[in-house]
């Protein structure tokens, strides 16, 4: 790279225009239209004499039901975040350090076979397993466990649920590349010269894989708080989020002023915490080293 | 390095074994409700049929739907793999000043919400007055399908010796024939395994698709999705009673 730096740009950088037309076409200049949009009083192809206005920002600040839904899609985003790390860790570890062959593939098959089936038709699986005559309440009422069926959709807990499932395979495939290349030697060093597994684990193996961990995070996060179809169907109308809200002002009210005004929001929204998580978690592991 | 089963190990294999089970068992779900013949959920299923599958394969909105969206992902993969595996080859080999932070501008439709291009789209497409065209949905899905290709292909070529591209060159190899008996057979996996992954972004799509669709034009998992929410509306009576397509539609 080095020493290639110098030598100038190559005839194989005309490659990158098919790429960046697509991107400043279809991309960046959409994203600017949506924050003009959000920031004009009306269309400016249609009426010529629209004028610079805040109050679709307004309107998002002084209702309650705007910002809660806000309020509720990041809690989501969060939470949906936290419980894929948690069981997508030990999965990608297990998967990184599986000598046979055959288990690895068994298991790569495991986690990519819920991507290979539709959105939709996962959410739709977890409705028949959580809803009040579904697979999990018949079945504990059949055993005795409860009289009267759990409340488990219809409820943000049926949409974190939904939404871990559909989205822990993204942290999966994004920790086991990480976790594979810590290389097995640097634990068994930390075990001869004493620390117990527990210790060899947060001290080795998790310092190393947290760009693994960042990476998952970040992605996860992304998908669970742009996340449309799980919020609808396993909330059923009890839960509200912001890509719920946007829909509607496009469909129902035809506002594309106020859709972008939220679509902004939850855009800078997305883009501040990927650049306090990047901070936070940078910080750490420049400690680290330094330890 | 021996396999004796301590207590930390055991929990280990118990967790994760929780895991799985947790990631199959939708799916495990919906196979079995796909075969049961009642046309509610009945839990325990209570025999086995493939009424389902026939009623998905006759219904005309079921059929048209699908094969909108394998058209639309056969020419997402096309676009996306020509486009993601030149924009990786010039982000590797070209000396691009910034090369780091194209990678990132290309990337970043990963990371910002979907939902949020296709709002940006569809408010382009209205206010330049073009309405909803079917190849503005395909510009939709290559733009989210491009960074997997980018993505795997970038990773190949940094694995890459480029000693091999040197000495085909030193051998008397036209940069052409370096490319394409040298460059191509070697980053072909990563391009591959970025058009599977660009088939299945696209025939899976569904925020982008929300705003891009035209009514009667739409893809299967809105189709299938429409199909849900109506018999949501329907739920006093038998909750799923609506939902027969989708048992179908799991074997696709």
């Amino acid at each position: 790279m080095k020493a290639h730096a110098r030598a100038g740009v190559s005839g194989i950088a005309w490659a990158i225009v098919p790429a960046a037309l697509l991107f400043v076409l279809f991309f960046a200049l959409p994203f600017g239209v949506m924050a003009a949009l959000s920031l004009l009083s009306g269309n400016p192809v249609s009426n010529p004499n629209v004028a610079f206005t805040t109050r679709n920002y307004a309107r998002l600040i002084d209702s309650d039901l705007y910002f809660d839904a806000l309020i509720a899609t990041l809690r989501i985003g969060v939470v949906t975040t936290a419980l894929a790390l948690l069981i997508g860790y030990p999965l990608a570890h297990w998967m990184a350090r599986m000598r046979s062959r055959l288990g690895h593939a068994l298991l790569l098959m495991a986690v990519i076979a819920p991507m290979l089936t539709g959105i939709v038709v996962r959410t739709f699986a977890w409705m028949t397993l959580l809803a009040d005559r579904g697979v999990i309440n018949t079945t504990l009422t059949w055993l005795g466990f409860i009289d009267k069926p759990l409340p488990l959709m219809y409820g943000e807990f049926g949409v974190v649920i939904g939404l871990v499932h559909i989205y822990v395979p993204f942290m999966v495939l994004t920790l086991v590349g990480v976790i594979g290349r810590i290389d097995p030697a640097l634990e068994e060093a930390a075990r001869n010269l004493g620390a117990g597994r527990l210790r060899t684990f947060l001290e080795v193996t998790l310092p190393l894989s947290l760009p693994g961990i960042l990476a998952g995070s970040l992605l996860v996060f992304a998908l669970a708080i742009s996340a449309y179809v799980t919020p609808v169907l396993l909330g059923g109308g009890n839960v509200l989020t912001l890509p719920m809200l946007i829909y509607q002002q496009v469909s129902a009210s035809f506002n594309l002023g106020f859709a972008g005004a939220l679509g902004v929001v939850l855009l800078a929204v997305s883009l501040m915490l990927v650049v306090a998580y990047n901070a936070i978690l940078g910080r750490l592991s420049g400690e680290r080293r330094l330890a | 390095m021996s396999a004796r089963l301590d207590p930390g190990r055991l929990a280990y294999y118990a967790f994760n074994g929780a895991i799985v089970f947790f990631l199959l068992l939708p799916i495990a779900i919906i196979a079995v409700f796909a075969l049961n013949p009642t046309p509610y959920i009945a839990f325990p299923p209570v025999g086995v049929s493939l009424r389902w599958f026939v009623k998905f394969f006759s219904s005309a909105d079921f059929m048209n739907s699908l094969w909108l969206s394998l058209r639309v992902a056969v020419v997402v993969v096309v676009l996306a793999t020509v486009i993601g595996a030149l924009a990786a080859l010039a982000i590797a080999r070209g000396n691009l000043p910034g090369a780091r932070l194209l990678t990132a501008v290309f990337l970043s439709p990963l990371m910002l919400p979907a939902i949020l291009t296709g709002l940006a789209l569809f408010q382009v497409f209205m206010l330049a007055g073009i309405g909803r065209p079917l190849w503005g949905l395909v510009v939709g899905h290559t733009l989210l399908a491009v960074p997997y290709v980018l993505r795997t292909t970038l990773a190949v070529l940094h694995d890459f010796d480029r000693r091999i591209e040197e000495a085909a060159a030193v051998l008397g190899a036209p940069p052409a024939r370096v490319f394409r008996e040298v460059t191509l057979p070697l980053i072909r996996p990563g391009v591959m395994a970025g058009g599977i992954f660009a088939f299945i972004v696209s025939f899976d799509q569904f925020p982008i698709s929300l705003f891009l669709v035209v009514p009667n034009g739409e893809t299967l998992p809105v189709v299938l999705f429409n199909y849900i929410r109506f018999a949501l509306a329907l739920a006093v009576v038998f909750a799923f009673e609506r939902l027969i397509g989708l048992r179908a539609y799991v074997r696709l």
